[in-house]
């Protein structure tokens, strides 16, 4: 029976010391791993919720992936790539690689796991082994900062979004040559305002369709509109549909169940929310409110269950952060 | 009547550089070398915690981290590798509390050093001040790229009147109208100017001498530069050095503001945008300290290698610092209470830190310094006395506030 995405239940939540931007579940689906604003990775025992805290990283971890053969990727703010061996009780460091010299703001996994992707606040975009951390190839880099990759199920392409004032861009590129194959302007997701001149806005996140076939990005529409989703075909360019939640802010990740609906992330000043979407459909399916910004959203290898991380706080600083473990009801 | 310095503190200053060199009846410089300033101005609001004053791993010290500097036991932040290898080269002030969190209010005040409206801004003191005989070029310019943040401009001469005003070099071209329109000879131009100076004798025989002479050093400054364009056409740097500036606007401008300080204007500041970082602090400080730690060395470097250091002041400031707090959107938002300006060159004494903040970065812990201390200290090093007045039409001002005083910690 297909999941129904409207019936969902919190089953518990955990509080964390600071606000929580990042969650991966693990490839067995044993532990949660959770980054924000401090080194350590908090790792939560789905079963008995147990959190213990993982240290390996200098700063802030962002991006994270889930990766074959029992490991899980996490990057942080200064450039460094960690793989932890998650086939244990407890996840344990395997590799600690120096990827870039400043933030890593883009991690993909390939779909047969044996390599990643990162890309870094000055545009750079590197190819990995998972195995052992080494290098595969540098990839044409970009003007601009890259906030989102993906790595095509078909193993011959990648896509980068990038962080160009007033046209965030989406190039796919030839993962063997870096050709570039298409480029799709995103102005729909920039905030760019000519009285301050800062683009405010620009992709925040990139996922692709477990076929490849649909590119999604996501953001916020315009400088204060709504937490925006867009869909792109693959292929042509051609905008799928753009999914535009009520809530005014950003969405941040997107992520895609089996059973066809997508899962997105959104947040605004001191609250947030999930949403679920059909690609091809302009309503949401269902919704729910959050304490805080919904930061991230991960879901379960079993399908069945999904974790949300969150930023609480007063006003417009939070200085605390929530894991928030939801199930699909029937 | 332009406004000086009275004469009682005249007198008062021969008297005291008695015996030594001739006396400059404006500048009261104590070197061979006029003294100039530089002031590169961070607007939004630099963060002192991605800067000047980390604090990593602590609440609100954000994703960065802080690395050794040349100067034994001082930590900057990471995201300032080159600057760091210069640390015993500056002053540094980490206990700015300006409490204005406002760009306009900020802008106006850091660089008049006074609250209250209509007093001459730092750059238009200064040229006042160092203001020599003969001087043809304009006394203090600006330079930024083209865009919209009108608080950028804000505050200039004030009472000084239009002669002091700052000239805006925009996008590294010369001032608007410099140059002559096709079709208007040598010949012509000069039958033109005779026409505005008639215009301006009969204007003058009826009415207040001040705003006149004020456009009619305008007009001379116009000139001058229109004498000088060469100053503004970075194509005579090499590339080379062009590449080691930086290729963005803040690396243009810093070249050229070395030029103009080559070609003797006493005063150059140097705006560099994007800093006002209400999202993404740690994303947009990233960018925003590459441009300028890689450029900030350069100019040094250039500046010392020339001798130039020995009689110009360099300013690193800001309207005001950043929120030790981090917003939902990882930005952080106006904060005047806690932060940090640096300097280097003339007058200051090197590898200095001044002040200190607590632990988290909220408030200052040690040294509290005001927006008038800073103003006070930034005309001493250049070899003023802050504590001398203005004379305005018999009127006293004082050219500082008398409130405040120089931060004798960090003067040479």
């Amino acid at each position: 029976m297909p999941t129904n995405p409207a019936k969902t239940k919190l089953i518990i939540e955990h509080k964390h010391e600071v606000p929580l931007m990042s969650c991966v579940f693990t490839p067995n689906g044993k532990h949660l791993l959770a980054g924000g604003r401090d080194a350590s990775i908090a790792c939560i025992d789905v079963a008995s919720g147990k959190k213990i805290a993982l240290a390996g990283h200098d700063s802030w971890v962002g991006e994270m992936a889930r990766a074959a053969n029992d490991l899980v990727l996490t990057c942080d703010y200064v450039g460094h790539v960690i793989a932890w061996d998650c086939s244990g009780d407890v996840p344990k460091l395997r590799w600690n690689i120096e990827a870039h010299p400043c933030t890593i703001r883009a991690l993909a996994v390939s779909a047969d796991g044996k390599s990643f992707a990162t890309g870094d606040r000055d545009g750079a975009l590197r190819l990995w082994h998972c195995a052992d951390g080494k290098l595969m190839r540098e990839l044409p880099r970009s003007d601009h900062p890259l906030y989102g990759i993906a790595l095509h199920p078909d193993g011959k392409r990648i896509i980068t979004a990038d962080r160009q004032p007033k046209k965030p861009t989406i190039k796919v590129c030839d993962l063997t040559s870096g050709s570039e194959l298409l480029k799709i302007e995103v102005t729909e997701l920039s905030g760019y305002r000519n009285v301050e001149d800062i683009e405010w806005g620009g992709i925040r996140g990139l996922t692709l369709m477990p076929d490849g076939a649909l590119i999604i990005v996501c953001g916020r529409s315009g400088y204060d509109g709504p937490a925006s989703l867009l869909l792109y075909d693959t292929n042509s360019g051609k905008l799928h549909r753009k999914l535009a939640s009520t809530m005014k802010g950003f969405s941040y990740t997107a992520r895609c169940h089996r059973d066809g609906f997508i899962m997105a992330a959104s947040g605004e000043i001191a609250k947030g929310e999930f949403r679920a979407w059909h690609r091809d459909e302009d309503k949401s399916l269902a919704d729910t409110a959050t304490n805080g910004p919904c930061t991230c959203l991960d879901i379960h290898p079993d399908h069945k269950r999904f974790a949300i991380t969150q930023a609480i706080g007063k006003s417009s600083y939070p200085e605390t952060g929530v894991v928030a473990f939801y199930e699909w009801e029937g | 009547m332009q406004p000086s310095l009275t004469r009682r503190q005249a007198i008062a200053r021969l008297a005291g550089a008695a015996g030594t060199a001739a006396f400059a009846p404006s500048a009261f410089a104590t070197s061979a070398h006029r003294k100039q300033l530089l002031v590169l101005f961070l607007s939004g609001g630099a963060s002192q915690l991605e800067t000047w004053d980390p604090k990593p791993g602590t609440k609100f010290g954000g994703p960065f981290r802080a690395i050794n500097t040349s100067l034994d036991g001082v930590r900057i932040g990471e995201l300032l590798p080159r600057t760091a290898k210069i640390m015993h080269r500056l002053a540094v002030v980490r206990s700015v509390n300006s409490n204005l969190p406002d760009h306009e209010k900020g802008h106006y005040a850091i660089q008049a050093g006074r609250l209250a409206p209509g007093y001459p801004v730092l750059g238009s003191a200064v040229a006042k001040l160092l203001e020599q005989p003969g001087d043809v070029l304009p006394g203090y310019i600006t330079l930024r790229r083209a865009g919209p943040k009108a608080y950028t401009d804000s505050g200039d001469a004030g009472f000084l009147g239009a002669k002091y005003e700052g000239v805006r070099v925009i996008d590294g071209l010369p001032p608007e109208n410099l140059i002559v329109p096709a079709g208007i000879n040598a010949a012509a131009l000069q039958s033109r100017d005779a026409v505005r100076r008639a215009a301006d004798q009969r204007f003058l025989r009826s009415h207040a001498k001040a705003p006149i002479n004020g456009y009619s050093t305008t007009f001379d400054q116009a000139r001058a530069l229109m004498q000088r364009r060469e100053i503004f056409d970075l194509k005579a740097e090499s590339p080379k050095d062009i590449e080691r500036y930086g290729r963005h606007d803040f690396g243009k401008n810093c070249m050229l503001a070395r030029r103009l300080l080559e070609a003797g204007v006493p005063c150059v500041r140097v705006v560099h945008f994007d800093w006002d970082a209400h999202q993404d602090n740690f994303y947009w400080h990233q960018m925003r300290c590459a441009e300028f730690d890689r450029t900030f060395v350069t100019l040094l470097d250039d500046l010392e290698q020339r001798g130039m250091l020995e009689h110009t002041l360099v300013v690193v400031t800001g309207e005001m610092g950043r929120t030790p707090q981090i917003n939902n959107l990882g930005g952080r938002d106006h904060w005047g209470r806690a932060w940090s300006v640096a300097m280097a060159g003339c007058g200051i004494k090197q590898g200095i830190v001044h002040g200190a903040t607590n632990d988290l970065g909220t408030e200052v812990k040690e040294h509290e310094v005001g927006i008038g201390d800073l103003f006070h200290t930034y005309l001493t090093a250049l070899g003023i006395d802050s504590s001398a007045d203005y004379d305005l039409n018999g009127q006293t001002n004082p050219i500082a506030d008398p409130a405040a005083k120089p931060i004798k910690a960090v003067l040479a």
